[in-house]
């Protein structure tokens, strides 16, 4: 035979091989029979069609320090390039089929491969993970496989996008590359996270856990805020992917893409005018009035498990995404403790990395009280948010819906922290403190003296908040730039963000602020 | 028929809300008379302050009584804005004599009849009296309230069981109880005492003749200052739930016209009796045997009164300014021509499959049919916000045919242009009774709902499919726009030479 009819019968075979390697019957039954599919069919989900562009599909393990040498391609982890809604995206994507997908050296330097792209091109970055961990085969190599995917992400960090879609196990060492990535995507059921599992967990404290409860999705949503989404299953959760891409730019160079919307931008929405509860102890949806504000009603929540007393998440005004925080007064009425936060101080930066305008909408009675948050350093967590939104140098919005008291005030992007602009609703209340607070102290001796003290403080309370508590005296002074019609806060936020369109600003030289850790 | 508009009055305080409200504002103002309504805080935005001409605000009163039933308040404003006249609607103060009295006192033209008639017909025990006087047929019974148990077991051993125990100064069901035997009698007895004592505030109780399954119509009559009384034929109220009305018609398929004529002739009789003004209406029972025994009378305007303006052509609101300003009827009975059929919807806003409880939220968005044969008359409107403070009716939708099947035939197409979006109502119930036979025919009764329908919400067959496809076809929708080509990278590409120079600076 032909040399050259032989390198080409032995292309077809390797393809063949590799084929049904990643693609076969025999991997398929093993991933579905846990609920997960292969990772082919999972860029298959993730990619426009026909758009995934593989590489190093063929590269072998390196020959283990100790045990049995693999002989399979790819060594265990899928990675390339394809398009995500027409725009250039690097990902890869571990096969758990493959020696349970585990890190070995080869392994690891594929992934840094992708990663080196990424950056260079200014492309964002989608990892799927499916790992059993190190493999223990490999070494010191192993490690340094991660250290180098580690340090990776931290040099993308804030340049491109990087997003970690946990859909099996992440144990060990393997969770800090997500951890270091800008958002964890996890499916229900099927993923898990920790450092160290059930096994040792028993061996140290012996203290009986599954996998599930100790880092199960929900887990991470809810408790640790690791996660930023959950979904029920994996189509979901990479559809999730998706529509979180197509709020961001490819790189911190770019603006964000542009959706071209129906929904006009003088819109008058007059339900906002009575959402805000005639009782100032009574709740309301805060999601309500930013689903009424924003284009089409379309908002993408980030972590809406973990910290509910605020709500963050993208949406887009006029046709380009804004970062919206918003405080939440369903929840602990609304008050800024240690998890609060810091799910907003994170999105923030997010948010200024990628030239992401923000929008704070405030109703805020305060920081939350307790020995609880003050031994767990409530000061310095509360100082994240504060260091972010004030450090933050893309165009920044507030609205004040109804409190906004004492240093919550100062925290959520008041004027004097470098908004650009700040609105309040005629319902809005802004003081060092709230009325019976503030009378109390104020009027101590007259309150002692007289025979009515209930009397007497029901009239100062009416005083202080008559005089004091409304947003016309804010406005005068001019904290406040306007104290608009609640129905056409839609027109005036889309009129700010374009006036505020070409805002830079020049930042004192230096290597890096020291952020409150 | 041409009369001459000389009202007593020129502005009037509408005591009310709702529909109502505006029903009694479209009739003022074809009569030249200005409105006044009270606005509350417990609906600032409701549609019926929008069609008057001056409001009213009392949102910041806070007394604690509901404005609509605080006698001292509406005549208080009643004085204060120089007002000539109040219609009470319905409910409310419609049928309180002291309320009544005290706008005669005031110098108020109360629309409705004398306080001293709301007083003898509103209690049931007078009535009856007064209908017995004047030998129109009463259900056998306590003849006046009943002061013991030993009292009620010795009318019932009279009359027979099964007998009602009714609450003396009651209404819409409370305070009623059915005894079928002797056994029962004390645990019901003081059961509807007490229940009569705690909604009426009057404790004493009577007992009639239960009878079975009665079909309940009812007359409209007219009568003037002058001695002249019509009847606008019937109405057939026998669809009730809990002894509330749901649907009512006119005339009643039942009635042939020599019986409405007997019945007619009995209710101008009892109206003549107690020297009855302004509109009013003699309830009837009717049983298997076409017998029909005087109920009660109702001192106001109804709920229902639509239906009898459908066959007879009357407004019977501008009626009740004429007959307050003293004018004579201009018709007599020979020359009221009772013409087609009108069937009345009422809209509540309930959840029928959770037992009809009320339903409250914002009407997101509602759409009324409308046509030739279709009346609505409406409290509601898109963004309308439905509240616990008051009765779950929100609309009423009265279609008229030339006979009856037209008139059903005619409700079928209204209910299914009905649209609401944001609570439930009745209307899956109204659909099923368009759907049974019983009712079809005529041939129901007031235990129709207790006793033929089995099911309570008419479903379209494939509802579920239907509901499933337009789901799908949301979500592709949804996911098409998720999709490929719409995103403009290219727009976030073209930065600012300012921006792009300063961005990483």
């Amino acid at each position: 035979m032909h040399e050259n009819e032989k390198n080409y019968k032995r292309y077809l075979l390797r393809n063949e091989q590799y084929k049904e390697q990643t693609q076969g019957l025999e991997a398929k039954k093993k991933q579905y029979l846990k609920s997960k599919l292969t990772a082919s069919e999972r860029l298959d989900i993730l990619f426009d069609k026909d758009t995934f562009f593989e590489i190093d599909k063929f590269v072998l393990p390196i020959k283990p320090d100790f045990g049995k040498e693999s002989l399979a391609y790819g060594d265990g982890v899928l990675t390339g390039v394809g398009m995500i809604m027409g725009r250039q995206v690097f990902v890869f994507a571990q096969d758990f089929n493959i020696l349970g997908g585990s890190l070995g050296f080869t392994h690891a330097r594929k992934i840094q491969k992708v990663q080196d792209m990424a950056l260079k091109t200014g492309s964002p970055i989608v990892g799927l993970i499916d790992s059993g961990g190190a493999k223990i085969q490999d070494g010191i190599t192993s490690l340094g496989g991660y250290a180098g995917i580690f340090h990776r992400n931290v040099q993308s960090s804030g340049v491109i996008p990087q997003i970690s879609v946990v859909m099996g196990p992440a144990a060990g060492g393997a969770v800090y590359s997500p951890a270091l990535t800008d958002f964890v995507f996890m499916t229900d059921k099927t993923s898990y996270m920790f450092v160290t599992g059930p096994n040792v967990v028993k061996e140290v404290l012996n203290e009986e856990v599954t996998s599930e409860e100790l880092g199960g999705a929900m887990v991470h949503a809810k408790n640790s805020g690791v996660a930023q989404f959950v979904y029920e299953d994996e189509e979901s959760t990479l559809k999730g992917v998706r529509k979180l891409l197509s709020f961001l730019p490819s790189n911190n160079l770019e603006n964000p893409p542009y959706v071209k919307t129906k929904d006009v931008h003088n819109r008058i929405e007059e339900k906002l005018r009575d959402i805000i509860p005639s009782d100032p102890n009574k709740s309301y949806d805060v999601k309500t009035v930013i689903e009424l504000i924003i284009d089409d009603g379309r908002f993408f929540e980030v972590s809406m498990h973990f910290a509910q007393n605020i709500v963050v998440g993208f949406a887009r005004m006029n046709g380009n995404t804004i970062g919206i925080v918003a405080n939440q007064p369903k929840v602990l009425a609304g008050t800024l403790d240690i998890a609060s936060s810091m799910k907003a101080a994170r999105f923030v930066r997010y948010c200024d990395c990628f030239n992401i305008p923000i929008l704070a909408i405030e109703d805020v009675p305060g920081f939350m009280p307790g020995i609880d948050q003050e031994h767990n350093g409530i000061i310095k967590h509360g100082a994240k948010l504060l260091y972010a939104f004030s450090e933050a140098t893309v165009p920044r919005i507030t609205l004040i819906l109804r409190k906004a008291y004492g240093g919550a005030y100062c925290v959520m992007n008041s004027k004097d922290i470098g908004s650009d602009f700040n609105f309040a609703w005629p319902t809005g209340e802004i003081a060092v403190m709230g009325p019976e607070g503030a009378v109390i102290i104020i009027y101590k001796r007259e309150l002692a003296a007289t025979e009515d003290p209930a009397k007497l403080k029901k009239e100062l309370v009416e005083k202080y908040r008559s005089e004091t508590t409304n947003p016309f005296v804010a406005e005068e002074k001019g904290f406040i730039d306007e104290v608009i019609d609640p129905a056409e806060t839609r027109n005036k936020l889309i009129l700010a963000f374009e006036i505020t369109r070409n805002k830079a600003v020049i930042k004192p030289a230096r290597k890096h602020g020291n952020i409150p850790l | 028929m041409k009369i001459k508009e000389d009202l007593k009055f020129k502005s009037l305080l509408i005591a009310n809300r709702g529909e109502i409200a505006i029903r009694i504002i479209s009739s003022a103002r074809k009569l030249g008379v200005s409105t006044f309504v009270l606005k509350t805080a417990k609906e600032p935005k409701a549609l019926y302050l929008k069609h008057a001409d001056r409001i009213i605000d009392l949102s910041e009163n806070n007394n604690g009584i509901n404005e609509f039933l605080d006698v001292e308040l509406i005549i208080g404003i009643a004085k204060q804005y120089e007002i000539d006249a109040i219609h009470p609607g319905y409910g409310f103060l419609a049928e309180n004599a002291m309320f009544a009295e005290r706008c005669a006192l005031e110098n108020i033209c109360f629309i409705g009849p004398t306080h001293d008639v709301i007083h003898k017909m509103g209690n049931k025990t007078i009535a009856k009296e007064i209908a017995i006087k004047n030998k129109i047929p009463v259900v056998g019974g306590s003849n006046g309230a009943v002061k013991s148990i030993v009292d009620a077991l010795q009318v019932t051993s009279e009359i027979g069981f099964p007998v009602i125990i009714k609450a003396s100064s009651g209404g819409g069901g409370r305070g009623m109880r059915i005894v079928t035997n002797a056994d029962e009698m004390e645990k019901l007895y003081n059961l509807a005492s007490v229940e009569a004592g705690k909604a009426f505030n009057d404790s004493s109780v009577f007992i009639e003749k239960y009878i079975r399954n009665p079909k309940h119509i009812e007359f409209q009559i007219l009568a003037d200052e002058h001695g002249n009384v019509v009847h606008l034929g019937e109405r057939d109220c026998s669809i009730q739930r809990k002894h509330q009305k749901l649907i009512e018609e006119a005339p009643a398929a039942v009635l042939n016209s020599s019986l409405r004529k007997k019945m007619g002739d009995a209710a101008i009789k009892i109206a003549k009796a107690v020297k009855y003004t302004n509109a009013g209406t003699v309830e009837f029972l009717l049983d298997e045997n076409l017998d029909f025994y005087f109920m009660e009378m109702n001192t106001r305007i109804q709920v229902e009164h639509p239906v009898t303006e459908a066959i007879t052509g009357l407004d019977l609101i501008e009626w009740q300014f004429r007959i307050a300003s003293g004018h004579k009827l201009s018709f007599t009975q020979d020359e009221i021509k009772l013409a087609g059929c009108a069937i009345e919807f009422r809209i509540n806003a309930e959840d029928v499959e959770s037992n009809f409880s009320p339903n409250q939220g914002t009407i997101n968005r509602i759409n009324f049919p409308n046509g030739k044969y279709i009346r609505i008359d409406t409290g509601v409107e898109n963004g309308s916000v439905v509240t616990p403070y008051f009765d779950s009716m929100i609309v009423k939708i009265i279609v008229t045919g030339s006979n009856r099947l037209k008139a059903l035939a005619n409700a079928r197409t209204a209910l299914n242009k009905f649209m609401i979006e944001g609570v439930k109502t009745t209307v899956p119930f109204f659909k099923a009774v368009l759907n049974n036979e019983k009712f079809l025919t005529g041939n129901y009764n007031t235990s129709f709902i207790e006793k033929e329908m089995t099911v309570y919400s008419y479903k379209e067959e494939n509802e579920e499919m239907v509901a499933a496809l337009f789901a799908a076809m949301d979500f592709y929708k949804d996911e098409k726009l998720e999709n490929e080509s719409y995103i403009d990278y290219k727009k976030g590409k073209n930065l600012s030479p300012w921006l792009f120079n300063n961005r990483l600076k």
